[in-house]
């Protein structure tokens, strides 16, 4: 068990190997090997999950290199929580493509693989730099997959995609570069400790880079200047990908989390919440400019991904709070909000699939082979995405508004409920378009594989669930918050037996 | 010294950054090498500045800050594979679309 | 736990219909009742525990960090509520039995019918304010669903549409009340609420609060300005609309001031709002129940009236209004339903609800004419009907309540004008149904319905006519609903005669000038012609549409699709942060200051910057900018040599050349100019922004470079020997201190590589055969030159790349060198002899090559796990062998094999697959490039 937390790492890599050793391959046996290393995945995840709710912080060092100086990974109830999304979003979205997505293009299901093996080290590793190269390995792996089976708007979607994260990468060096600098350090919770003892006259330099990283991060979450990326990549994307893509602003969110709550935690003196005002205000916009969004887009994708950028404002905006009481309530929503994102986005494409021509464009079709079934789902889906009882969004929402502190409220308040009011405007169109407004003659779409109902439907169970357990988890994403509130627990255990010795 | 080598990082990033404003996706592509170049020159140039340091330990006590170097090892190898991609991506992007225009449009056609 | 069955029963109930509705029409309905029924007495069996004088609660812990419970009360109003949703519920369950048709999917519309019920008992029994708030925004969903439900209809969807998005909004804005109110008094906990009146009503945000939740209410009350959802929602069929937009889903507005009346209503701008809100609410509604000519149109709006009549009771506030308020609840919920009943009889038997089409009905239907009439007057408030007892007392109040200062007079006047209204539209119901001649034919030839089907009606309508004669039954109820709204008891008497006063004579004024105004109703009706009322729906549509339009316009300016844009946004938002930062520092300059500069630094800088600037001023001749591009790499990986870090400047040169050629090729397929196409103010404004973050750049490079810090290299330096085993301590922090760096780094290659296979599938490109001066390309496809110059080489070049992968560990060098220089000796066998050549010798493919090394490179890793130690930690030994004598082994080498092997992979996958393309081998099994392809292309270059 010791070797518990690079598993999340090194499981998909190994497999993703294997599946990638045979190019001509059975697909049946990919699939089968996908779909179990995947499951596998989640039973690691629950593992880490139950470890780590106790509130103790461990690290594995690779190579036996004691912290600082060796590259950590770090088990804390964050990351374990974020592992636990990504495993169970992960599932859904193989099980789904196992119908037939993953034979459009080559290697569908190796990259899949990488590409978690990318997130999971993101969430796990505890050292910037490296930091860094897991975001390169998950974004080059989302390269991929997203011009996986081609055509003409994935490719250009591509090219904004990728031109702007190598960009991004480039600024992500030049602000790791400028920390280490300044500090001397790469391990964050050591960055930490030397940021209490940072010389005065420094302090300058060190948030220019600090801020920088926000930028970086800000990009990959998709906030309001940076975000335009994402609408028109996210709505060509393959479906799974483009469901699995719903964990990939969260990666920059997770980072925002990570690298301010601990880097420039209360030790940091005159840097403290150094990204908060920014993120504040930025977030609300972001929310207003996709709400304005979801209400232009004449797609259904589209319009899901605009609800993508919704959630990201909305979670920023917990961030932006900084209270543990939004930290807490943006983590309970972060969990709802990218595993529903996920599930519209797979089903959009069954709807898309039963009917025809028409495809997600929002308008007059012909009646789908499922119709009564998939409106079902939408209609959940669209409840939980709008925030409404009773599933999920709502209790997620009452949280964050409930979290507000009173000068945020009359900011919060009316843009969170506003971008619901839109979000449900827009829905209750497209779904009645999409289900009630069709053409008179007989359904004739494509009949839809059990691993499509099986992948979306289970997605979507989780917002019912999430109610349910609502207690036990927003417990858990509070005892969450006040762990990152207390950055000092995670840097002890880190740094505790920093030594000279191998 | 110092100021001369920041003033070359800065020259160079600028003209990556000038080029990866460009319209259309060859100067980008040669626009964001160079922007690697510069980020590069940047980072290794973090641990400091060391003229006549020993590579390799033989009982010499003067070093460049190592750190860095195998930091920019990994950056460039990391750029290498980004470039590769972009500029693939590019040649797709001009089969698929026919021109190659950064956002697949001539400039006369007007806005979507 | 009783209440939380009463509560949780009609929840469950909703899945019953979904089991039973194969088993035939008839089980299904009894199947669905049983449960609603069962919670029904369950609710009946409390009320000797409430006439006692007891609150019954229940909580349990839900969302305890948010402060939601699942928490339910039973009061005097719960109660009151509780038997109207459920008793009429029932009621309607047994009229829908025989309402729809066969073929209708029944069971659907049960499910969602007692999805409805379950939702409105959650929330007069709700006992924690957001509890309240689930429940509440549910009522609005389940009845979009209701009232969508002959989705085929464009009505039934438009309505269905307006009346989520209104209530919907609605709702949202009571979260925000009830938040707010939470917040004042510091809890969600109902009774807390309750208890602390005063402290509300002191609170500064008690303005806030009031308007937010009001608004809820009023939404869902369709109280004025938002009373037009609800004329609309009658798309639905008949049983909804005389279950939810009569008895109680608009009651839900009503029920929540009622219900808060204790902590919020004691303020005068409660009862100024709220009662001429009610004013407003009742004049519009019945004004337009008088105008409409659609049966179910009519009883719409005066329903709008009836709840305008309730909230300027509760508007007014005083313990006998209130009691009127509920008096009135009660008693429109029966007349009204039973209307509602009726006209849809009257639908169902003749087939339409105009009443230009229907008259003398009464003697086809006479049951069903005098059952109407009943309630008809009983809406009129003809004495010795349950209505007019509530109306008189409504008048009553008027002329009591002192609210508007001098102006007080107006409300009795205006509640008589209301009263006069609603005599009129009443007298016009029935009349023109039943008595007055038909001028046309209806479509179907009337009859009496089957009797269960009339059944709800008689029972409605036998409860306002006793409840109209005597009152008394209703004062236990009411006395008992009462107690909570008003915070504590009180006694009193309801009465059909109070002696001749002020209020009887208002009535008696409405009843005749009623009379009066529906007798010279046509000549109302010409002079009206010219003001035909807007149709809400058509308006709300266009304001949807209008929404929409402006939503595209205003994201088209701030989204314009363009790369560029997006790119200066990124630049932009880096270089404000930067100087955000860096305008916080006092100096540049830090404490270590310049070292001095000497003249190979000079030319050195002096090249890179000439060669960076010339790059980018020539990007338009792209094979120029091309070749300056490369100076500056070679001047860089000098740079690199220069400050003492030999094994970056190999990694650079050999990636440089991989890069160039990579390019070079690159550049045959696309255009090899660029045409002018950007503007001088653009280009300007890209300078400016690129020089400027190139200059912030360079003040954080210049700011580190003057400031010592101590970093964690000494360790690195102290341990590379003793415990990584190698002297080259840059190789060593690559596969051992940092190896997992190293790994995502290769993973990242291979990726690439797997990336660009993807891209170059089907890939179909032109050859040029020509450059753009129309020149040939050389006819000489492999230069001989070259051929032998390659071929000597390779053997070389592996030689050499062994080399420098064996003594990377502790010399320059190492697996990624060995690598790249392994690549680019291959690939220039592929430039010398052609990909065909190539092909047939090298018999092998690159990605398994590339994912090998991966592999080796993560099994050595996980080999460490053998021996008990994590992930990538490295051994090594020295050992003797004979001949060879001491060498040094380390697991870091197989790592570096891994290295090696992915970088030559990789790389090999990418220019090689590019390479294929090129020829038959392509990886688009040989598509030739196409006519259409050519011409496009070759248009392209004019």
């Amino acid at each position: 068990m010791q070797h518990l937390i690079v598993l999340p790492v090194v499981l998909p890599l190994l497999v993703g190997l294997i599946l990638l050793r045979s190019r001509h391959g059975a697909m049946r046996t990919h699939r089968r090997v996908g779909v179990a290393a995947t499951a596998l995945l989640v039973v690691v995840a629950t593992v880490m999950l139950t470890r780590a709710a106790g509130g103790e912080v461990t690290y594995y060092a690779l190579g036996g290199w004691q912290p600082p100086f060796g590259i950590v990974l770090v088990l804390d109830r964050l990351s374990a929580l974020m592992i636990m999304v990504t495993s169970v979003l992960a599932l859904g979205c193989v099980i789904f493509a196992c119908a037939g997505d993953d034979e459009r293009g080559s290697n569908f299901h190796g990259l899949f693989q990488l590409q978690l093996m990318g997130i999971n080290g993101a969430f796990l590793t505890g050292d910037l730099f490296n930091l860094f190269v897991f975001f390169e390995v998950l974004l080059l792996a989302s390269y991929a997959l997203l011009i996986h089976g081609g055509g003409k708007s994935r490719i250009q979607s591509a090219v904004h995609y990728v031109v702007l994260n190598l960009v991004g990468s480039s600024l992500f060096l030049i602000s790791v570069g400028v920390l280490y600098g300044a500090t001397g350090t790469l391990n964050m919770a050591d960055m930490a400790v030397r940021l209490g003892e940072l010389p005065a006259e420094r302090t300058g330099l060190v948030a220019a880079g600090g801020l920088m990283l926000l930028v970086v991060f800000g990009l990959k979450a998709a906030i309001l200047p940076l975000y335009f990326w994402l609408p028109r990549a996210y709505a060509a994307a393959p479906a799974p990908v483009a469901a699995l893509f719903a964990i990939m602003t969260k990666v920059g969110i997770y980072a925002i989390l990570r690298v301010y709550t601990l880097i420039f935690g209360e030790q940091a003196g005159g840097l403290e919440a150094l990204e908060r005002p920014w993120v504040w205000w930025l977030s609300l916009a972001t929310m207003v400019v996709a709400g304005i969004g979801v209400l232009a887009a004449r797609d259904l994708r589209l319009m899901v991904a605009y609800l993508v950028v919704i959630s990201v404002g909305t979670l920023l905006a917990g961030i932006g709070m900084g209270s543990p009481e939004a930290v807490s309530a943006l983590l309970y929503y972060l969990v709802h909000s990218t595993l529903i994102t996920g599930a519209l986005f797979l089903l959009a494409e069954m709807i898309g699939l039963q009917r025809g021509k028409a495809g997600t464009r929002l308008v007059k079709g012909r009646p789908l082979r499922d119709g009564r079934l998939l409106a079902g789902l939408f209609f959940v889906g669209a409840i939980a995405v709008a925030g409404l009882p009773p599933l999920s969004g709502a209790i997620g929402k009452a949280l964050l508004l409930d979290a507000a502190a009173p000068w945020q409220q009359p900011w919060l308040w009316p843009i969170l409920l506003g971008t619901g009011l839109a979000t449900l405007i827009a829905l209750s169109r497209a779904g009645s378009t999409l289900f009630w407004r069709s053409h008179d003659g007989e359904a004739s779409g494509e009949a839809l594989s059990r691993s499509r109902w099986l992948g979306a439907g289970g997605l979507l169970a989780a917002s019912p669930l999430l109610v349910a357990l609502a207690g036990p988890v927003s417990d858990y994403t509070r005892a969450t918050a006040d762990q990152l509130a207390d950055p000092d627990v995670l840097v002890r255990a880190v740094l505790s037996d920093a030594g000279e010795s191998p | 010294m110092e100021s001369l080598y920041a003033i070359t990082t800065g020259v160079l990033t600028a003209c990556g950054l000038y080029l990866t404003l460009r319209g259309r996706t060859f100067p980008v592509v040669v626009g964001l090498t160079l922007l690697s170049y510069a980020v590069n020159l940047f980072l290794f140039s973090m641990g400091g500045l060391t003229t006549g340091g020993a590579a390799i330990i033989d009982g010499q006590s003067h070093f460049a800050d190592p750190l860095p170097q195998a930091l920019v090892l990994t950056a460039i190898v990391i750029g290498f594979a980004m470039t590769a991609f972009v500029v693939i991506l590019a040649m797709r992007a001009r089969s698929e679309l026919g021109n190659d225009h950064v956002d697949g449009r001539k400039r006369e056609e007007p806005h979507r | 736990m009783t209440l939380l069955w009463i509560a949780l029963l009609p929840l469950l109930g909703v899945l019953v219909p979904a089991f039973t509705a194969q088993r035939g029409r008839r089980f299904c309905s009894l199947a669905t009742a049983l449960l609603p029924a069962l919670a029904l007495l369950m609710t009946l069996g409390q009320l000797p525990t409430l006439a006692a004088g007891e609150t019954l609660r229940f909580a349990v812990d839900w969302v305890p960090t948010l402060g939601l419970e699942l928490a339910f009360r039973l009061d005097g109003l719960s109660v009151l509520f509780n038997l109207l949703i459920m008793g009429i519920g029932l009621l309607i369950l047994l009229y829908a039995h025989y309402y729809l048709s066969p073929e209708e999917p029944f069971g659907r519309f049960y499910a969602y019918l007692i999805l409805f019920m379950a939702s409105m008992v959650g929330i007069v029994m709700a006992d924690n304010l957001l509890l309240l708030w689930l429940y509440w925004e549910l009522t609005s969903l389940s009845s979009f669903l209701l009232i969508g439900f002959w989705s085929h209809r464009s009505d039934a969807r438009k309505g269905a549409r307006m009346a989520l998005t209104v209530t919907g909004a609605g709702g949202l804005a009571l979260l925000a009340g009830l938040l707010l109110l939470g917040d004042m008094v510091g809890s969600y906990d109902m009774q807390v609420v309750l208890e602390s009146g005063s402290a509300i009503l002191a609170d500064p945000r008690y303005p806030w609060m009031l308007g937010l939740v009001l608004l809820g209410a009023f939404t869902k009350s369709a109280q004025f300005p938002f009373q037009f959802w609800l004329p609309h929602a009658m798309a639905a069929p008949t049983p909804v609309s005389a279950y939810l937009h009569s008895a109680t889903m608009v009651k839900a507005g009503i029920f929540l001031m009622a219900r808060l009346h204790p902590a919020i209503a004691g303020s005068e701008l409660w009862t100024v709002v709220v009662s001429l809100i009610g004013m407003a609410t009742m004049l519009y509604g019945a004004w337009f129940a008088l105008m409409k000519t659609d049966l179910k149109g009519i009883l719409a709006f005066s329903t709008v009236s009836h709840l305008g009549l309730i909230t300027v009771l509760l508007g007014i506030g005083s313990p006998m209004a209130v009691l009127a308020a509920l008096f009135h609840i009660l008693n429109h919920a029966t007349f009204k339903a039973a209307l509602f009943m009726c006209a849809g009889i009257i639908d169902h038997e003749t087939g339409t609800r105009e009443l230009k089409r229907l008259g003398g009905l009464r003697r086809a239907m006479p049951i069903t004419a005098l059952l109407t009439t009943l309630a008809g007057a009983a809406m009129a408030g003809v004495p010795l009907f349950n209505g007019f007892l509530s109306k008189e007392m409504f008048f009553t109040e008027t002329l009591e309540t002192p609210v508007l200062g001098g102006l007080s007079w107006l409300l009795p006047v205006l509640a008589t004008l209301g009263g006069v209204l609603s005599v009129a539209y009443s007298l016009r119901l029935v009349h023109a149904v039943f008595f007055k001649p038909a001028r046309e034919a209806p479509p179907k030839s009337p009859h009496e319905p089957p009797w269960l089907m009339r059944a709800p009606v008689v029972v409605l309508v036998v409860i306002c006519v006793l409840v109209g004669l005597a009152p008394v039954l209703a004062e236990g109820l009411l006395g008992l609903a009462l107690t909570p709204v008003l915070g504590e008891t009180m006694s009193f008497h309801l009465a059909i005669w109070h002696g001749f006063n002020l209020p009887l004579a208002m009535s008696g004024v409405a009843l005749v000038a009623g009379v009066a105004m529906y007798w010279r109703h046509p000549d109302l009706q010409r002079f009206l012609k010219g003001f035909r009322p807007v149709d809400a729906r058509l308006v709300f549509e266009g304001a949807m549409q209008r929404l929409s339009a402006w939503a595209e316009a205003t994201l088209r300016g701030i989204d314009n699709g363009s790369q560029q844009r997006y790119v200066g946004l990124l630049l932009l938002a880096s270089l404000v942060v930067v100087g955000f930062g860096l305008s916080g520092m006092p100096l540049l300059t830090g404490d270590q200051g310049n070292q001095p500069v000497d003249g190979v630094l000079l030319v050195g800088a002096g090249l890179l910057i000439f060669g960076g600037i010339a790059t980018a001023a020539t990007h338009r001749y792209r094979l120029i900018s091309l070749l300056m591009l490369s100076v500056v790499g070679l001047v860089v990986s000098l740079t690199f040599a220069r400050f003492s870090a030999p094994d970056l400047a190999l990694t650079q040169l050999s990636v440089e050349v991989v890069t160039m050629i990579l390019l070079m090729l690159a550049l045959f397929f696309l255009p090899q100019h660029t045409s002018r196409e950007t503007s001088a103010p653009r280009n300007v404004r890209d300078i400016v922004l690129a020089s400027a973050l190139g200059m912030a750049v360079a003040s954080l490079n210049y700011a580190v470079l003057t400031r010592d810090t101590t970093s964690l290299s000494s360790f690195f330096l102290e341990n590379s020997v003793s415990g990584g085993g190698g002297h080259n301590v840059v190789n060593v922090i690559l596969v051992d201190f940092r190896g997992f760096d190293t790994l995502g780094e290769i993973t990242v290659l291979a990726l690439a590589g797997l990336a660009i296979f993807k891209l170059l599938r089907r890939l179909r490109l032109f050859m040029p055969h020509s450059d753009t001066e129309g020149r040939l390309w050389s006819p000489d496809r492999y230069p001989s030159i070259l051929t032998s110059i390659s071929m000597a080489l390779l053997p070389l070049a592996l030689l050499v790349s062994a080399f420098i992968f064996l003594r990377g560990h502790n010399m320059p060098g190492g697996g990624f060198i060995a690598g790249l220089v392994t690549a680019v000796a291959m690939i220039l066998l592929y430039m010398a002899r052609g990909v065909e050549w190539a092909q047939e010798r090298l018999q092998f493919e690159y990605q398994p090559v590339a994912i090998a090394g991966v592999g080796i490179a993560t099994l050595t890793g996980l080999g460490s796990w053998l021996f008990g130690e994590p992930f990538l930690t490295s051994a090594f030994g020295h050992f003797h062998l004979p001949l060879i004598g001491d060498f040094e082994l380390a697991t870091a080498l197989l790592f570096d094999l891994g290295v090696y092997l992915a970088v030559v992979g990789a790389t090999l996958m990418i220019l090689a697959n590019l390479g294929k393309v090129t020829t038959p081998h392509s990886p688009a099994k040989g598509a030739p490039a196409s006519d259409e392809n050519l011409s496009r292309s070759s248009k392209e270059k004019h």
